[in-house]
């Protein structure tokens, strides 16, 4: 296998996360003007599922380390596993999803590989020197710089939601199983002892077409009701600036900016949401904006193809109405 | 408790910060402050030594005015700084930047006549945002590391720590020495007082340098380079309405959006 891209897959309960799959597209590309094979790479517990679907996201062979001690992330475990395969199978590149997980395992793989990282990547394209040239959002995403990784792998952290995952189709891809990797006691130093899931519902802002989001000016936990009100009337999920989630009102599984998603929505509403920039880096991208927001110099609104200057908890209500007066 | 919090000053996060003439990041005149996860990572450990006991040293890569950066740690719970001078080191990346912080570690444990039981990280910084300077001065020091908590405490003479993941969080132990990284915990930062920062003035900040620490030349060359900068494309602001009564700015809003089909 000499000569691929690994796209590191992270798997939660065998499920493929989706910034997995969305890389395996920029790596085709890439893969394809080198010659090179894009490799999934899958470290977890019964994966034969996710790896099928790999191959069917456009992965043209997969490797997998299947083993109950990788059932959850473990740093240890797979920093050494990652860096034995890579070890092996000399990738040109590795993409890591850009997820807590992956920003954990990706760093401490770079310094056994005495290699450079790009983080958080929301774009890619090859230079003319047949290196990859990758967009990193720097200053809360107000810079974006272009970064080449000089040494080999060109190791990166992506962001999700940057790239589109491809249509699965039917394949059958070659599954490469590798041995799971024993380490002496001593190379485990950090030891989970408890996992406690508080946050039980999937949010999948990153394929939503529409979010309806709210910040602060939203005033209350029963106003936030009115946020899932217009989103659930749209179709739409919920979104939310750092601080409703840090008052408690949401679960930070909404968080979108720079320390959350970054979205892409056609329709993207903020409700009482001033525009800082480490929320707009991660919603700027949105098709459609709608801003309420009752400061009519509001930054959000500099960004906002419609502002509505108003109290949201008297535009809210009213959009529903008119919404549902329409629909009927 | 001897504890090392590594922190790197930054221009202040709230400023939106674009590229000026020469297309450079344009923060000449922008105020220059502690990066954001770094005080969240001292007020942590400062707890952590209130509630134990020991001595905070905090470490800071950067120019001579970085040293800004340190005194207003050690008005808010750090006792000792040090600057490792950038001279020469001004394009590091951050495996570069990991390696001159762990040859600064021990530098600075051999001054302080100590070893380090914790280093604490920011979980990334505000500029450049990598987040991996921390876990990869863990792996070169050869010790555990967690990443991204928001508590921490001793435990059976290591420590326990909550660490922040997609689905909530996990309690993790490792042994000492370690080195975590640091979210926003609930908590803010606590403010200097006049008394504190009167007594910060007067703790002297030593300054390392490249050569002080015996340097490889080729390690402090950064592999990833930045080849170009820019700006992402400027979105251009739609319509704002706001008429005189709320009726009129409804029907207004509602109109421009059936327009745009956008219901
Ligand atoms: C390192 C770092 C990382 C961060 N990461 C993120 C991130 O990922 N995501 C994020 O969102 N933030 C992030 N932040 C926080 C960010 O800087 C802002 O503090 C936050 O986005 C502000 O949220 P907000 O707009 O809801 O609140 P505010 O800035 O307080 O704005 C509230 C707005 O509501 C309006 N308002 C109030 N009442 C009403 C009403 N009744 N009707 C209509 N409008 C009303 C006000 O006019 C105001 O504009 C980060 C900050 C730091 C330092």
């Amino acid at each position: 296998m000499e000569n691929c891209i690994f796209v590191v897959m992270e798997t939660e309960n065998g499920a493929v996360k989706n910034v997995g799959f969305e890389m395996i597209t920029p790596a085709k590309e890439i893969a394809a003007a080198k010659n090179l094979k894009t490799v999934a790479v899958i470290i977890g517990n019964d994966v034969d599922e996710a790896a099928k679907q790999a191959g069917n996201y456009g992965a043209d062979a997969v490797i997998t380390v299947d083993a109950p001690a990788y059932k959850t992330y473990a740093s240890d475990e797979y920093t050494s596993v990652l860096t034995t395969l890579a070890e092996k199978y000399k990738p040109e590149a590795i993409f890591i999803g850009a997820t807590p997980n992956g920003k954990d395992l990706a760093p401490r793989v770079a310094v056994k590989l005495n290699t450079g990282c790009a983080a958080d990547v929301t774009a890619m394209k090859l230079n003319d020197e047949g290196k990859i040239a990758f967009t990193c959002p720097v200053y809360g995403g107000t810079i974006l710089a272009e970064n080449v990784v000089e040494t080999v792998p060109q190791m990166a952290t992506v962001r999700g939601g940057a790239f589109k995952k491809a249509e699965p189709s039917e394949t059958s891809v070659e599954i490469i199983c590798e041995d799971e990797i024993t380490l002496k006691a001593e190379d485990i130093k950090t030891k989970i002892v408890d996992v406690v899931k508080e946050i039980s519902e999937a949010v999948n802002l990153e394929d939503a077409d529409v979010i309806v989001a709210g910040g602060r000016g939203m005033g209350s936990p029963e106003n936030f009701a009115l946020v899932k009100e217009l989103a659930d009337l749209l179709g739409g999920v919920v979104g939310a600036t750092r601080a409703p989630i840090e008052s408690g009102w949401i679960s930070r599984a909404h968080q979108i900016g720079q320390s959350g998603k970054i979205v892409a929505p056609k329709l993207y509403i903020a409700c009482g949401i001033s525009g800082a920039t480490q929320h707009v880096t991660g919603m700027v991208g949105s098709d459609y904006i709608i801003a309420i927001n009752k400061d009519e110099d509001a930054p959000i609104f500099d960004i906002a193809n419609v502002g509505i200057v108003g109290n949201v908890l008297q535009v809210i209500p009213a959009m529903i109405e008119e919404i549902k007066k329409m629909r009927a | 408790m001897e504890i090392l919090v590594c922190v790197k000053q930054v221009p202040d996060d709230s400023v939106k910060i674009g590229l000026n003439a020469s297309g450079a990041p344009a923060i000449d005149g922008v105020t220059m402050v502690a990066n954001a996860f770094d005080t969240y990572a001292l007020e942590m450990a400062t707890r952590l030594k209130e509630a134990n006991e020991g001595t905070i040293t905090v470490v800071a890569i950067g120019p001579e005015k970085a040293k800004d950066a340190l005194k207003s740690c050690l008005a808010v719970g750090a006792s000792k700084a040090y600057l490792v001078s950038n001279e020469g080191l001004e394009n590091m990346d951050s495996l570069a930047t990991s390696y001159v912080l762990s040859k600064a570690v021990s530098k600075i444990e051999e001054l302080n006549g100590a070893k380090f039981d914790l280093v604490f990280c920011g979980k990334e910084t505000t500029d450049c945002t990598t987040g991996m300077v921390g876990p990869e001065l863990a792996e070169r020091l050869g010790v555990g590391c967690v990443t991204g908590i928001v508590d921490i405490s001793l435990k059976d003479g290591g420590i326990s720590v909550k660490q922040e993941t997609e689905e909530g969080y996990n309690t993790v132990e490792t042994a000492i020495p370690a080195v975590v990284t640091v979210n926003k915990p609930e908590y803010d930062p606590r403010y200097p007082t006049m008394k504190s920062k009167m007594a910060a003035r007067k703790i002297p900040i030593d300054v390392i340098t490249g050569a002080d620490l015996g340097l490889e030349a080729d390690k402090t060359a950064p592999a990833v380079k930045v080849t170009a900068l820019s700006e992402p494309p400027k979105k251009q602001a739609g319509v704002k309405i706001n008429e005189k009564t709320f009726e009129d700015t409804m029907a207004k809003a509602m109109e421009v959006l059936k327009e745009a089909k956008v219901f």
